[in-house]
Order: C-alpha cells, then structure tokens, then sequence
C-alpha cells in the first residue's frame, strides 16, 4: 500500500513538474522566397512566468525586417519591373529584358515625388502591362502579453493584449479566452473566446496615379478595419495516452480589406492598345466561419503524433481544407526530433482574376494571387536539444511549396531556458 | 463541415473515453503532446506565415495579433 501511495506521489510530482511554465525562448527565424520575392529575418523573445498557482504571465515580442518583392500588375514603362513568370498572369510579352525592379516602402509604397510606386494610370500604353514583382521593404515591431487566472474550481480565463506596427499598418487587438472544466477529474473542458481587432492602414493614391500624399509617411489616405474573432471549443482526454479537441469558429471582418499593394487592370483595349492600371477593390466586409479537430496520441513512450484538420468558408466564396500532421520522435531523453507535413487546398475569390483583359467596371477586382485558388504542402523537420535541465537549444528547417509556383525556405534556431 | 461533425459525435459517444487520474496525466503534460510541441514560437511563426500567404484563418485561438502582410 505505502509503496503503490509513493508511486501515486512519485508520478503527480512529475506531472506537476512537467507543468511548470517558468522559461524564456528565444527563436531567429529567417525565410527566403524563390524568384527574389518576400525575405524575413526575425528575432523573436517569449517569456512565460508562473505567480504562485493561480496566475500566469505570457509575453512575446517579435522584430521582423522585410524585404523583398510582391507581384502584381505595373506598368513596365520606365523599366520598373522584374517580369514575373506565371503561367497564371497573361503576360504576353515575354521579350522584355527590363531588370530593374521598382523600390517602395511605406504607406502603400508611396513614392516621395508623390507619384503612384505602383504606376497606376488610366489610358496607359497596354503593351506596357506586366504582372511582375515590385519591390519593397518593411519593418514590423509586434508584441502580446496575455494573463491566465485560475478560480477555485480551477477554471482560467486568459486576457491578453497584441500590438504591431508597420511602416503603414497598426494593429491592436484584446482577447479574452474562458476555459470551464467540464468534469471533477478535468478531463473534459470548454472554452470560449472572443477578440477584437483594431487595424489603421496608410494608402495611397487609391483613386488615381498623382494624387497628393504627405511627403513623411508617404500617405493620402488613412483606413480602418476592424476584426472580431469568436471561437467555442471543447476539449477531451480520451485516455492517459491521448487528448482531442474540436473547435467552431466565425470571424467578422469590417472596413478596409483591400491590399493596398496590389493592382488589377481594368479596360483593356485592343483597338486603341490602352488599359488601366488601378487599385484592386475588395468588399468591405467578411464573413468567415469553420470548424477544427485535433488529436493527439502519444502511440510509444517515444513517439508522439499531432492530426489536425480545418475546415474554413467565407461570404468572398472561399473556402479551404488544412490537414497537419506532426510527429515527434524522443530518441534519447536529450534529443528530440520532429517530422512534419501540412497539406492545404483553397477556392478561389468571387472576384479573382488573374487576366489583364477580363475586369471592366466590376465594383470588385482582385489579381491577388492570394485570392486564387491553389494548393501548398509544407514539410517540416526540427531537432530540439536539451542541454541540461534548465538548457535546451532547437534547429528547425522546413520548406513551403504552393502551386502558385510561389516556395519559400524558412530556417528556425534558438533556445530554452526554464527557470 | 460534415467530417467534423461525424468525427465529433464518434469522440463524445464512442466507448474509447476513459477516466484519466491526476497521476496519469503525465504523457499528456509532454511538450510533444502540445500546441507547438517544444518550439511554440515557431508554430506563431508558422501560423503567422499562413496567415500572410493564404486566405484562410482561424480555428487555432481568438489571439494573435494583425499583420499587414505584402
């Protein structure tokens, strides 16, 4: 009996250890797409702290330098663009040999001649149309602190802050999560959640190419949109060895929701060989709803599996499916590797399309290649190292491959330190 | 829609549940059995990269934060 007791405490001690949360992690991240478009470098700091056993602080911060290129329609007058090679885009003219890419940054890539970055202009030279890359660059400074209390019956609710400023975007978000348990043993819990999200974006030059725009930020023109995300979720442990949680979800989107940066070509003549090149135009407001499953099953005492399925749909007519598997394999108690691959297919927008001679005076047009209909596979490898107890350190390489023809590489490295 | 549903209905009313004891929660507590196993501001990197070249979101928490990504 008193040696059954003494392996009843032994096992709760180390599950209460393994619970405790008293680290800081530090991660740099760099990613690199093909065909010189989006480079990131990140250094990113997490800190999370315990305050007795009813509180919890969580506090992140990120510094992301951006640069790079987008694609979209530009005027190729004046050697400003990289033709971009997309089987999607009905660029014709494949013998331009123009190889400087155009440079903006701020508020929409405002140009300090006030001038539009993106050559938008009505009545242009349509041999001149191309769909190819426009530089940019770009500063990003994020930071989230979130707050867990625990009740006597030990339910939590986690508020939480986020902010983060760019060149030409601001975001400020609150969040609040409450998790009730649904069982005395807490095997069962559900949660709901809500957050609000207030964005300010700087544009420019939305109505036309020479509009006035303040020669510091670069702006003519400041949006808003607003964000509210609610989620209800429930989670259940279906056995010592594995958990599942299932979530519905609905996000309600208002205000400015078009990319500044992006360009759609509207009238294309052939007769008089002339078109527009103008902002793309999105709906107002978005309405998107879904459900998520995850599962996990630790199925050795080394090795360990995480599924997760999404189902998401919107009033754009999107909708998708992301399927994600992880598996982690303990291959000592110091080494740890992961192996992953995530699968995702999307619909296209009511309003997409990628061909210079299809928008007219329809209210809504968009070229984005976002808005398309495509699919992407991720694979993704780390190997977590633990130095001693208090140490470890974490190298992750991971490739991502659209059907866009759009890859990238990322690279994570950084460590752990519990305290 | 209907995967989930079906999925759902079989976790809550299948046999396969069984009362797991505070001293058995050991595995379950493992960092590999997490949300971001044991890199969780790598899976905000991910989920932020997703974010910024996909059209869907959602379904992973109501917190996170806004990007004006290119």
């Amino acid at each position: 009996m008193q040696l059954k007791l003494s392996i009843a405490a032994a096992a709760l001690l180390i599950s209460v250890a393994s619970q405790a949360e008293d680290y800081v992690t530090f991660q740099y991240l760099q990613y690199n797409e093909n065909d010189d478009r989006t480079a990131v470098s990140a250094p990113s700091i997490m800190i999370n702290k315990d305050f007795g056993t009813d509180f919890t602080l969580n506090a992140s911060f990120v510094y992301d330098a951006v640069s790079g290129a987008s694609p979209t329609f530009n005027s190729a007058a004046g050697s400003m663009l990289d033709d971009y090679d997309d089987d999607d885009h009905d660029d014709d003219d494949d013998d331009d040999d123009d190889d400087d890419e155009y440079s903006s940054s701020g508020a929409s890539s405002a140009a300090s001649s006030g001038a539009s970055a993106f050559a938008r202009g009505t009545d242009l030279n349509a041999t001149d149309v191309k769909f190819g890359n426009v530089k940019y660059d770009d500063k990003r400074v994020a930071g989230g602190l979130a707050l867990t209390s625990r009740f006597a019956n030990r339910d939590e609710l986690t508020v939480g802050f986020n902010y983060s400023s760019e060149k030409d975007f601001y975001s400020k978000e609150a969040s609040a999560e409450y998790m009730h348990w649904l069982d005395d043993s807490k095997n069962q819990s559900i949660s709901l959640g809500l957050s609000y999200q207030f964005n300010e974006i700087l544009v420019t030059c939305i109505e036309n190419s020479n509009c006035d725009v303040d020669t510091k930020s670069g702006a003519s023109q400041k949006m808003d949109a607003s964000l509210i995300n609610a989620q209800l979720s429930f989670s259940q442990n279906i056995n010592s060895d594995s958990y599942a949680k299932i979530a519905l979800f609905a996000i309600v989107e208002d205000g400015y929701l078009t990319n500044p940066y992006m360009n759609v070509v509207r009238n294309y003549n052939e007769i008089t060989n002339t078109a527009d090149i103008v902002s793309e135009n999105r709906p107002d407001s978005k309405i998107a709803y879904g459900a998520s499953i995850k599962y996990a099953n630790a199925l050795t005492n080394k090795v360990s599996l995480q599924l997760a399925y999404r189902y998401y749909i919107d009033d754009w007519g999107m909708d998708s499916n992301t399927l994600d598997s992880d598996i982690y394999y303990e291959y000592t108690s110091d080494w740890i590797f992961k192996f992953g691959l995530r699968g995702y297919i999307q619909s296209e927008a009511d309003f997409y399309n990628a061909k210079k001679d299809y928008f007219t005076n329809e209210v809504y047009a968009s070229s984005d290649q976002r808005m398309s209909g495509f699919s992407s596979i991720t694979y993704k490898t780390d190997a977590d190292y633990k130095i001693s107890e208090q140490w470890s350190v974490n190298l992750s390489a991971n490739f991502y491959t659209q059907s866009t023809g759009n890859n990238a590489t990322y690279f994570m490295t950084g460590f752990r330190y519990n305290f | 829609m209907k995967t989930i549903l079906i999925l759902s209905t079989l976790l809550l009313f299948s046999g396969c549940i069984k009362e797991v004891k505070p001293w058995e929660k050991g595995v379950l507590a493992k960092e590999t059995m997490k949300d971001g196993g044991t890199n969780s501001l790598g899976k905000k990197f991910e989920e932020h990269m997703y974010f910024s070249k996909e059209a869907s979101k959602g379904g992973s928490g109501v917190a996170g934060g806004g990007c004006g990504c290119n």
